[in-house]
């Protein structure tokens, strides 16, 4: 699961260069190829009345994307790397997924869906879907003005939240490959308060039993040569993980996404999603393999 | 049969300015979409002629460029650039790329950046390869 080509899907509003560039620390854990995805979804070109679109409109909106990402390549292949581009008209998350496939990337990267909340609920969300639909890493990636943490190096510090799903276990062969950048790991376990049942003794043994999964867990990556620390949380898992993060001084999420079905998750949510629309931090997703 | 121009583009409006100049000037175009169909037109139909982009899904034209030149048969080929990408930053990616350790290239036979003219590239071409 190395990371050679990453998909920089943008809506420009939402992830600029800056974000793109302190993307660019993947270079030394093997990134070489960039490709800008702009989709220009169907309704931003229709017509008012009618089934038809404006022609106008999709030009203007294609050359605009195309002269940032001139901007854009042109730095990038002044450093030596490859670069390419999509400019599409469609559905924003099925022309990702094809773009994903053509070109065989490794990581896709996204903005925070803007979206509203009844907006969501409705139509779904652009993440949700997307993350139900590839097999590809999703790393959600915030506004850099709107945070308060420094982003020169995401990957810094990940904290890996863990729930024993095959897709956090995957999480774990993913960071694997990013050692050479990866300063510290921060392995936490949310427990459930409803699983602390019972005398002191046997909630007590209940975090023993846990410390030791996550050790094995550190282990795995200490022994690749990157340093990682287990941390237990209690509670809503949702809250404890934001709050995790922020007390590891955390640059990056990372979780497996859920196996859930997209109407489930749309209406009673889950974790990963919640985290990844809102939390401060950028978070990478990692979803099970698709069978 | 006039002389084969391969033209590799993904933008489908500059793929069609281009064959249009071609053909009205007595030569026969090739059109590839990427790169990589770019290099296996360019493998199997030997052009006279490439006429290149630089940003492009599957394969740049930075790398496409590269192939052509250090490929003992096709390094001959002369290659027109055509991008909005400039010309600056064409042959800085180039050095780059000689400096992390990949083989030195020459610079191409022309640099046109985009948006480009039907006589001024007709004359381009002309002067390339007659």
């Amino acid at each position: 699961m190395k990371i050679k080509k990453l998909l920089f899907v943008t809506k420009f509003e939402e992830l600029g260069f800056d974000a793109l560039q302190s993307l660019l620390s993947l270079r030394e854990a093997g990134l070489e190829h960039v490709v800008f995805v702009n989709i220009i979804e169907r309704e931003r070109v229709a017509m008012r009345r009618g089934t038809g679109y404006s022609k106008e409109a999709e030009i203007r909106l294609r050359e605009t994307a195309n002269i940032r990402f001139i901007d854009w390549a042109e730095n990038l292949f002044e450093q030596g790397m490859e670069v390419g581009a999509y400019i599409v008209v469609g559905n924003l998350v099925g022309e990702v997924i094809k773009a994903a496939q053509k070109e065989e990337a490794d990581l896709i990267v996204v903005g925070r869906s803007q979206k509203g909340v009844i907006e969501q609920l409705y139509a779904g969300s652009d993440i949700t879907e997307l993350l139900h639909r590839t097999s590809k890493p999703v790393l959600v990636y915030k506004y850099l003005s709107e945070s308060s943490f420094a982003l020169e190096k995401p990957f810094e510090s990940p904290l890996l939240a863990t729930d024993w799903s095959p897709a956090s276990l995957r999480a774990i062969d993913f960071l694997k490959e990013l050692k050479g950048i990866i300063q510290k790991i921060h392995v936490v376990h949310v427990v459930d308060q409803k699983q602390l049942s019972g005398s002191a003794m046997a909630i007590q043994k209940t975090r023993k039993k846990i410390r030791a999964k996550l050790d094995e867990i550190c282990q795995t990556f200490e022994a690749e040569g990157i340093s990682a620390s287990p941390h237990v949380y209690v509670g809503d898992p949702e809250q404890e993980i934001e709050k995790a993060a922020r007390e590891c001084q955390a640059t990056l999420i990372v979780m497996g996404s859920s196996g859930k079905a997209n109407w489930v998750e749309r209406w009673l949510g889950s974790t990963p999603r919640n985290i990844a629309e809102k939390s401060d931090f950028p978070t990478l997703l990692i979803p099970p393999i698709k069978l | 049969m006039g002389k084969k121009v391969l033209v590799v583009d993904d933008d489908p409006d500059v793929r069609l300015f281009n064959v249009t100049v071609l053909e009205e000037n007595g030569y026969t175009p090739l059109v590839a979409t990427n790169g990589e169909e770019g290099k296996n037109l360019a493998k199997h139909e030997k052009p006279d002629l490439v006429i290149l982009d630089v940003l492009m899904p599957r394969e740049s034209g930075i790398r496409l460029y590269r192939e052509l030149k250090t490929d003992k048969n096709l390094k001959h080929i002369p290659i027109i650039m055509l991008s909005g990408i400039a010309e600056k930053s064409f042959l800085r990616s180039q050095k780059v790329l000689a400096e992390f350790g990949d083989a030195p290239v020459p610079e191409p036979e022309a640099y046109l950046e985009k948006p480009v003219d039907a006589e001024e590239l007709a004359a381009t071409i002309k002067k390339i390869i007659g």
